[in-house]
């Protein structure tokens, strides 16, 4: 069962921090627009549609990744006092009640959406340059079918927690800088906190 | 039950799933779809294709999939897509990803070190130097990362250990540190207002113009105190001694303040400058200050490779974070509306028959109650937009609520029981730092945002004066 949970939780992962790259086409991207407006008074008719799109891909494909990660917000100011197996019972039927019918119909719905939008191979409205948005529509279904796979995933961690009384590890790829800091001051190595701080950690 | 008694049944249950800790964008967005499949339950328009089959004469798989796909012929399905295609083709918020990018390079840029150092040596001639130091580092470190916990926990391992060792009161040291690094998410460009932009459709550059001046209040307000207190009570600033100050040539303080203050500064007053004054929208300022990060952190000798793959995870992991929310409020808020649960909410509070300045009193005291137990991000996405429909009742302008919320906000980082620049500091302080003593640091800044709000009402000049002069009223 851990090996599924592993399998899953790789798979969004390599969706997630694959799609994250789109964020430097996107500085570049709309760096180079405004190169072009103002140095050659040449604005590219794209560089908009372009934004929206690679934010919208970004964001959507990263749903699962971050669910994996456990970095959907969540008011947790009871749920962390709980025991983990209590943390598990609770949110295994939380998952059905208020995770798979939503996931479920952005698959359904987005599905249609995206039909619909293949079938006459839609283009953007915003500008003359005709960029392509059925792939960008496509993103609803690649999303809702991640979040489906994850979902599961995350049932099956809630079921191992029951059964183990604790919560399967889950892979830690980056963390951020409070935490990786806090981290080590907890460990006892407040000094290596420090030089992270004062920047000589890789020097 | 009335269809109004059902919406607020809807908003009952999501408060309580709240505080069952379910992840709130996809409770928010089940909620939204089962409700909204009850709103617009529609039986003729589920069983027709089903009847005409019938008719037809259709086989039995024939008849089970028109069934089936009537099951699904309900408007919620299009409603769902269409705000979620809104947030995905949302013109404000794709400048989220990219202000997070560029936060996330700043704060592994190796700069914070450089900068306190700098601000300290040209200050060192105040009263509580090191303090108006941190303060200003965290207020510009904060301006351009907009992580507040980066910013607590980073200068919580610089300034609070050089402060502690030049014999600073700890309660006022940690206060300093807190308060300063939760400025980020006031001062533009700051994230949260481009949130708060894409939440109520108040325009994001005019948003940033009314912030500006009301952010600098505050950290004036911030300073006076830090001076005030340091020069009234020496002994919780004790002046340092002559040869603990040290002597520093003029000409190395300006090649100093040139390497490290200047660059950060600029990038910071290109990015705001360019929104400000037209010449660029906020996404395309964003790239810009995310482009000139990466640029500052290669020239710090700060781009490796393994710096690069965190801060682009981490906008990832932000971004999904952020925006999901936004997909699961407004499918959930457009069915509580259609649900008359908004209306409700309106006739209620204009029953209650408040002037303006208890509306705003008591809007302004829920905010900051929901402010202990949640983050901005879940109040601005979810709980503020319930306040804005009533905003014209009582006059009140969107473009002020929305910054006496980014002051009000503050808070959030600094009240107990879930302060988080508290637990952020007291994780990275040394042992004997005790939190009760963080939080006696904090209490006075807490006074300080008060009397901003207060000032604020008074004189709302300071929020429209900006925006006016720069695009007309």
């Amino acid at each position: 069962m851990i090996n599924i949970v592993k399998f899953i939780d790789r798979l969004t992962g390599w969706f997630g921090r694959a799609f994250a790259w789109l964020i430097l086409l996107m500085a570049f991207g709309m760096g180079y627009e405004v190169l072009v407006r103002y140095v050659f008074n040449a604005p590219t008719s794209w560089a908009f549609d372009m934004s929206y799109i690679l934010y919208g891909t970004m964001f959507m494909v990263g749903g699962a990744y971050t669910l994996a990660r456990n970095a959907h917000v969540r008011g947790d100011f009871l749920y962390r006092l709980w025991k983990p197996r209590t943390q598990a019972r609770v949110e295994l039927v939380l998952y059905f009640l208020f995770f798979f019918p939503g996931v479920l119909a952005l698959v359904i719905s987005g599905t249609k959406y995206a039909e619909r939008s293949w079938r006459y191979m839609e283009v953007s409205v915003f500008s003359p340059a005709g960029v392509p948005v059925f792939q960008f529509k496509t993103m609803l279904v690649v999303a809702g079918v991640l979040l489906f796979i994850q979902g599961i995933a995350q049932v099956l961690r809630c079921i191992l927690c029951i059964r183990t009384g604790e919560w399967p590890p889950t892979v830690e790829d980056v963390e951020e800088l409070e935490d990786q800091l806090l981290k080590k001051a907890a460990a006892g190595e407040l000094d290596k906190a420090q030089q992270i701080a004062h920047g000589r950690d890789d020097t | 039950m009335t269809d109004p008694q059902i919406a607020l049944m809807m908003l009952g249950i999501f408060i309580l799933i709240i505080f069952l800790g379910f992840p709130i964008a996809f409770t928010l967005m089940a909620l939204g779809v089962a409700f909204g499949y009850y709103a617009y339950f529609n039986p003729s328009r589920m069983w027709r294709s089903y009847d005409r089959a019938v008719e037809a004469g259709a086989d039995n798989w024939e008849l089970w999939h028109t069934w089936a796909s009537g099951l699904f012929n309900n408007r919620i399905f299009d409603l769902f897509v269409n705000q979620t295609y809104s947030v995905m083709a949302n013109e404000v918020l794709t400048a989220v990803p990219l202000f997070l990018f560029m936060g996330y390079i700043v704060e592994r840029a190796n700069i914070v070190d450089r900068l306190f150092s700098t601000i300290y040596i040209a200050a060192r001639r105040l009263p509580g130097a090191m303090a108006v130091a941190a303060l200003v580092t965290c207020a510009l470190f904060a301006t351009a990362t907009g992580i507040v916990g980066a910013v607590v926990t980073l200068m919580g391992l610089l300034a609070l250990p050089a402060m502690l060792k030049a014999r600073y009161d700890t309660g006022f040291a940690s206060g300093v540190i807190c308060a300063g690094g939760t400025l980020g998410i006031l001062i533009p460009p700051s994230i949260m207002l481009i949130v708060y932009a894409a939440a109520s459709g108040v325009s994001i550059v005019q948003l940033y113009a009314a912030a500006l001046l009301p952010g600098f209040l505050l950290a004036g307000l911030y300073l006076v105190y830090i001076i005030g207190r340091s020069l009234l009570q020496p002994s919780v600033a004790p002046k340092p001694r002559d040869d603990e100050v040290g002597d520093v040539p003029v000409a190395r303080l300006i090649l100093m303040v040139l390497t490290s203050f200047l660059p950060l500064a600029v990038l910071i007053m290109a990015v705001l400058g360019s929104i400000l004054f037209g010449l660029a929208t906020p996404t395309e300022a964003a790239s810009a200050g995310a482009l000139g990060g990466l640029a500052l952190a290669a020239i710090y000798g700060a781009l490796t490779w393994q710096r690069l793959r965190e801060a682009v995870y981490l906008t990832m992991k932000t971004t999904a974070m952020v925006c999901w929310l936004f997909v699961g409020s407004w499918v959930f808020s457009s069915v509580f509306s259609y649900l008359g649960g908004e209306h409700l909410i309106t006739e209620f509070v204009t029953g209650l028959d408040m002037s303006p300045l208890t509306f705003l009193i008591m809007a302004q005291l829920i905010i900051f109650l929901l402010g202990w137990p949640l983050e901005w991000s879940e109040i601005i996405i979810i709980f503020v937009p319930i306040f804005l429909p009533l905003l014209p009742l009582f006059g009140v302008d969107p473009l002020f609520f929305g910054i006496l919320v980014a002051l009000n906000l503050q808070t959030s980082f600094l009240t107990p029981p879930m302060a988080m620049s508290a637990y952020y500091l007291k994780g990275i302080a040394p042992p004997h730092v005790q939190l009760v003593e963080i939080f006696r640091g904090c209490m006075p800044y807490l006074a300080m945002v008060l009397l901003a709000m207060v000032v604020l009402y008074n004189v709302p000049g300071i929020v429209f004066w900006l925006p006016e002069m720069i695009y007309g009223s």
